[in-house]
């Protein structure tokens, strides 16, 4: 399933690629097991035909999106560090297009101060018979996050449409924050006025916290965040601020404390 | 066929798991966090032998089988259970002090002090040593009643090696919790069988 993309000369970083075989088979994708084998192993369980996006809340003209027109968007490509919680990190070319630029189609109003991303929720999805997390899976961004640059939404990867187990047919893509902010598979995006609680933040309220920015500094209550391993790697290495996105990021933060906004 | 050579092809056996994980490294088969699969596998090798370790005595309560004839005494077979699950254990440890720590002392005792399920299983490792160490019959002539009380620490680091576990789990608690019933099982046995 080739798309039709360019790629964005601003995000060519010459980086080492994540092996395609590491990146498409060692997934955290709970609504498919928790596992990491198990996304790839049960991705026929997700069915994406007919996949709609609705986007409602504080917002002039709220809508539902076809997948098909935001194929039609234009789509390019980005190469992003993306960092997991856990530890592990990986260098993915993805494919998509910016969040800002579907938001503004909607006109959100002054009263949207922060986005909240539901994603699918399917009795037929084998991680879903058990309540792991509160599902349907939530993430939320404060509307400044959701408007930069940065924040994608993501319909490829490798040059190909999205792979079931890496949250097909569109997902979020947000490189400076920890993987599990970057919803998978998403069905609605709401604009609203106060903080939404995402799903993990509901399971583990003193370990994941609104905000999860990558940080070398803050220790997860049970391992230290100051180095990673890049999968198919042995050793690890030192994670940067923001996850490498400081220049582009700091500024959001400025003034707040991020041991107590983790 | 001599005791030794039985002995011999038992531990061989016990150790074909570790093989398996040499196959894997050497033909770059250990996926895409190599150094996670190593520990997962250790780890849950250590807690399958300890597990093996606690069903010999409820085997020979219930079934009363005549091992010397199928194997070899019953106490070598649980021995070499016992010392296989110091084994993985052992490799478990080496994985993360290699490759997590990068044998910094420093780290490795930071490490320790901040997280509660690394110092869980250190505690449960190091309380495993003493009972490989006297697990020979020497040392159970030695200790007379003493040695089967010392070995009641079994049942103590097995507990804590699945808390290790389940500490580290991110949501997902089935896999520690069945272990946790399986041992739960094999405790049941006992206060059944000294009634």
């Amino acid at each position: 399933n080739a798309l039709d993309f360019s790629k964005n000369q601003n995000y060519q970083e010459k980086l080492k690629l994540t092996d395609p075989e590491h990146a498409l088979h060692y997934n955290n994708f709970y609504e498919l097991g928790t596992s990491k084998e198990d996304p790839f192993r049960n991705a026929d369980k997700l069915k994406t035909d007919g996949w709609q996006v609705v986007i409602e809340g504080e917002c002039a003209k709220p809508q539902t999106f076809d997948m098909d027109d935001l194929l039609k968007l234009e789509q390019e490509e980005r190469i992003y560090r993306f960092r997991c919680v856990e530890g592990w990190s990986m260098v993915v070319p993805w494919i998509g297009f910016p969040l800002s630029k579907l938001l503004s189609k909607v006109e959100p109003n002054s009263k949207a101060k922060y986005v909240e991303f539901i994603s699918i929720e399917d009795p037929n999805l084998p991680g879903q018979r058990f309540r792991v997390l509160d599902w349907p899976y939530r993430e939320g961004l404060r509307m400044d996050e959701a408007m930069h640059p940065l924040t994608f939404m993501a319909t490829g990867i490798y040059g190909e449409s999205l792979p079931n187990q890496n949250g097909a047919p569109i997902r979020l893509v947000v490189p400076w924050k920890y993987g599990f902010k970057s919803s998978k598979s998403i069905v609605k995006i709401r604009l609203v006025e106060k903080q939404p609680l995402s799903s993990w933040m509901v399971a583990t309220p003193s370990e994941y916290g609104f905000y999860s920015n990558v940080n070398p500094n803050v220790s997860h209550p049970r391992w230290s965040q100051a180095k990673e391993r890049p999968l198919g790697s042995f050793f690890k290495k030192k994670t940067l601020m923001f996850n490498g996105y400081e220049n582009e990021v700091a500024s959001l933060y400025k003034g707040m404390d991020l041991k107590k906004n983790f | 066929m001599p005791l030794i050579i039985k002995i011999m092809l038992f531990s061989l056996l016990c150790s074909l798991p570790a093989w398996e994980l040499v196959w894997r490294l050497l033909n770059d088969e250990l996926g895409a966090n190599p150094v996670e699969f190593l520990e997962h596998a250790t780890g849950d090798w250590t807690i399958y032998f300890l597990l093996m370790t606690l069903t010999i005595t409820p085997i020979q309560k219930v079934f009363k089988p005549n091992w010397n004839k199928w194997l070899f005494p019953m106490h070598v077979v649980r021995r070499v259970l016992g010392l296989s699950a110091l084994a993985y254990a052992l490799l478990h440890l080496a994985t993360y002090l290699v490759f997590d720590m990068g044998l910094s002392l420093d780290d490795t005792i930071t490490d320790i002090i901040e997280r509660p399920f690394i110092l869980i299983g250190m505690i449960a490792l190091t309380l495993l040593v003493p009972l490989a160490v006297t697990s020979t019959a020497g040392w159970q002539r030695r200790l007379k009643q003493h040695w089967q009380t010392l070995h009641k620490a079994i049942y103590l680091l097995t507990f804590l090696g699945i808390l290790h576990y389940a500490l580290l789990v991110k949501a997902d608690l089935l896999q520690p919790l069945i272990y946790l019933g399986l041992f739960g099982i094999l405790m049941l046995f006992r206060i059944r069988i000294q009634r």
